[in-house]
This record gives structure tokens, sequence and C-alpha cells, in this order.
């Protein structure tokens, strides 16, 4: 916030929006193939969805950095975005943490 | 805007209680994206139910998966990625004082986002008939059974019950044709290969443990309780995409507002924080379909191809 822009200064013009947005797009179709093609037994168990997670993590920065503006946004909406994720991943880690260091129980039914 | 502050001259969308238009648009960024962490957090929750339950039982979840169709799904993330692109240059053509595209802009996404709840109707509508609707009393066919009644019952045989776990290759091609389903029963796209799946896994030694005692009765692959496992799938499926959907109506309403704050020629390079923020809520949107296409209608998808 202390550094002074130009008041309204355009980041981003039409030709860097399409790029995004073919980098999306691309994404998207090649999720979609690589769910078809076996890599869990290729490669190692786990393989499909880590692929699949590795490319909507990677879209979802394009968008939150190009699309939302992000990335020449202020220090602290940086850290409201980026600490939300960290929240989330609190609620992942000690919600699994949890679950799956207990068993399952045998109930006789 | 108040005509107490006239003396001194501030931009005609400056607020009193802000230093400048810099400053207001920034705070009016951050409460939004405030905003966007409790949303983060409120899909999270059901994020987090997808863990658990996945962790426990992931040939449940990957049997249910198929059952969806993931050309519509990636259809629809298309569509979404389309709609955030013309809700990205809308904000574009405010900061440009262009209105006429601003408009234009605004009725595509809006177009592209119609067309989004369109499909996910489409999909809905195919898994009530096909009784995956998580309500069981939900899932009858009342239309449906009047034909069912007159024409022989051959559509609403129950194939696990009757061929104990083996459907006949001949027969599942009727059932996916005809949507009748009076009784509201779960119907299987392909049930005899998720039991061989599982049979797989089982030597392998691939199972859970909550899959060993969730899915088998005395040794036995128990169709009763695996159904149930599935159900578990199509729950948390109905949640997220509902509440997705909700949003994205939610989202249609904003737009709508925008559209005729932006006809009236509202927004310029000084003043367009609404379309801003707006923008902000559509991209999270989307970026929860982001996450919730791979995640529903990808996993298993290359144990039926």
């Amino acid at each position: 916030m202390s550094d002074k822009h130009e008041e309204h200064e355009l980041h981003m013009g039409i030709p860097q929006y399409l790029v995004i947005f073919t980098i999306l797009f691309v994404g998207t179709i090649i999720t979609y193939y690589v769910a078809l093609t076996d890599l869990d037994s290729r490669l190692f168990a786990g393989a499909n969805t880590l692929v699949a997670l590795l490319i909507a993590f990677f879209k979802m920065t394009c968008v939150v950095l190009y699309f939302m503006h992000v990335r020449w946004n202020g220090k602290l909406i940086w850290l409201t975005a980026a600490g939300s994720f960290v929240f989330l991943g609190i609620m992942f880690a000690f919600t699994m943490q949890d679950y799956l260091t207990r068993g399952a129980g045998i109930f006789t039914r | 805007m108040s005509d107490t502050h006239a003396h001194d001259y501030h931009p005609p969308g400056l607020q009193h209680q802000f230093e400048d238009m810099k400053q207001q648009e920034e705070s009016n960024i951050i409460g939004m994206w405030m905003f966007l962490a409790q949303e983060i957090m409120f899909f999270g929750g059901l994020f987090t139910a997808y863990l658990i339950f996945r962790s426990k039982y992931p040939m449940a979840f990957a049997a249910g998966s198929n059952h969806l169709d993931a050309f519509l799904g990636g259809l629809n993330t298309l569509v979404l990625i389309v709609s955030s692109l013309t809700m990205a240059l809308t904000v574009y053509y405010a900061q440009k004082n262009n209105r006429n595209m601003q408009v234009i802009m605004i009725v595509l996404t809006m177009i592209f986002g119609t067309v989004f709840l369109g499909v996910k109707a489409v999909e809905y509508t195919d898994k009530y008939n096909h009784g995956l609707v998580p309500f069981a009393t939900w899932n009858k066919k009342t239309k449906g059974e009047a034909q069912a009644k007159t024409e022989a019952p051959k559509e609403v045989k129950n194939f696990f019950a009757s061929e104990g776990g083996k459907a006949p290759a001949g027969a599942k091609v009727e059932e996916k044709h005809d949507y009748i389903n009076p009784t509201g029963q779960f119907q299987w796209n392909s049930q005899g290969e998720s039991n061989e799946l599982i049979l797989e896994a089982q030597k392998g030694n691939f199972l859970t443990e909550d899959e060993k005692i969730g899915y088998f009765t005395n040794g036995e692959i128990d169709q009763k309780k695996f159904e149930g496992r599935v159900r578990i799938f199509f729950w948390i499926y109905f949640a997220m995409t509902g509440l997705h959907a909700l949003h994205m109506i939610i989202g249609l309403g904003l737009m709508l507002w925008l559209l005729i704050m932006a006809w009236r020629g509202t927004y310029s390079a000084q003043y367009y924080s609404p379309v801003e923020i707006s923008g902000l809520y559509w991209h999270f949107v989307d970026i929860v379909w982001i996450f919730l296409f791979p995640l529903l209608y990808l996993l298993g998808r290359h144990f039926i191809h």
C-alpha cells in the first residue's frame, strides 16, 4: 500500500487474459484425458488423483493471480488469500490425523 | 455525493470515510477476500467430509463416480472457464470506461452461467431417474409408473438381489434407455465390473480396513452394504454440487444487478469496485468447480476405459 502506483494502471490486456484462458482450457482437457489413462498401475497408487489435483492447483493459481488480480494487490490481500488456504490445510490435517490413526473397529452385525 | 462536502472536491464514487479511491478500492477487495476466506472454509467442511469418506471407501467412491457423466462435467468446467474469462473482461472494460462492452460481457457471463445450471439440471434429472438421489422416496418416477405397470416388469428388475451380484450383459442396455424406476431402486451401470475390482483389490490386499468390513458379509461381497457406501458418495456429490449450484444462482443474481448498473453507466475507470468484487466472487465459484470436477467425476474413470 505504501508504494504509489499510477492511479488506474491496467496490468493485463486482452491478449494476456486470453493466454490465461487458454492455459485453463488446455488444463481442463489434459485433466480429462489423463483421468482415462491408468497411471495408478503404471506409476504408483494414487498417481491419477495426484496429477488431477496438481493440474487443479495450477489452474487455481492462474485464476487467483491473474483473473482475480491478486498478483498486483497489496500485501494484506496476499495475506488474506494465502491465510485462508492455511486454515483450510489446518482443518484437513487435524481432521485426518485423527481419522487416519483410528482403527476401523470390528463390529458383528 | 452528499451536498455538505461540496466545498472540497472528491471523486464521485468516494465514500467519506476513505482517503482516496485507491484506499477505498483496496478496502473493498480486502473485505471481499475476508468473505471468500469464510467461503473457502464453508466448502472446506464438505471437502473434509469427502476426504474422510474417500480415504475410508475408495472403491465405493470410484464406483459412484463412474455413474456420473464425465463428459458433461468436463463440458461444464469449460463453460465456467469461459464465463470466468468474460467476467475478467467485464472488469477490464469497466477500467477502460467502455460501457457497451461491459454490458455485452455481463450478458455473456450470465448466458454461460445459465448454460452451466442447465447442464447441471440435465445431470440431476439423470441421477434422479437412476435412483441415485440420496432420499429413497424421492426417486420414484411417478410419470413412468403407469407405463411400468402396462409393460413387462423386466425393466424394474433388481439385479443384485436376483442375480447374486452378477448382472447379465444384455439386460443392462434396456435398463439404461428407459427411465422407469417406480420403486426408487438404485440402478447400477457396471456392477459386475466393480465386483471384479473389489475381488482383485482383495487379492492384492489393497482394500482399506474400513472396506474389509464395509463391503463384505462373511467373506462374500454384500451388495446392500456396498450400495450403502456408494450412497455416501452421492450424498457428498449432491451436497457439494448443490451448494455450488446455489452459489451460481446467487452469482447470477449479482450479475443481473451489475447488468442494470452497467446499463445505466454507473461504472467508470474511477469507480468499478462492484464489478471487481462481483468478479472475485464469480472466479471463486469457478475455482470451487475446478476442484469438484476431478474429485467427483474423474476418480476411477480409468477402471472402465
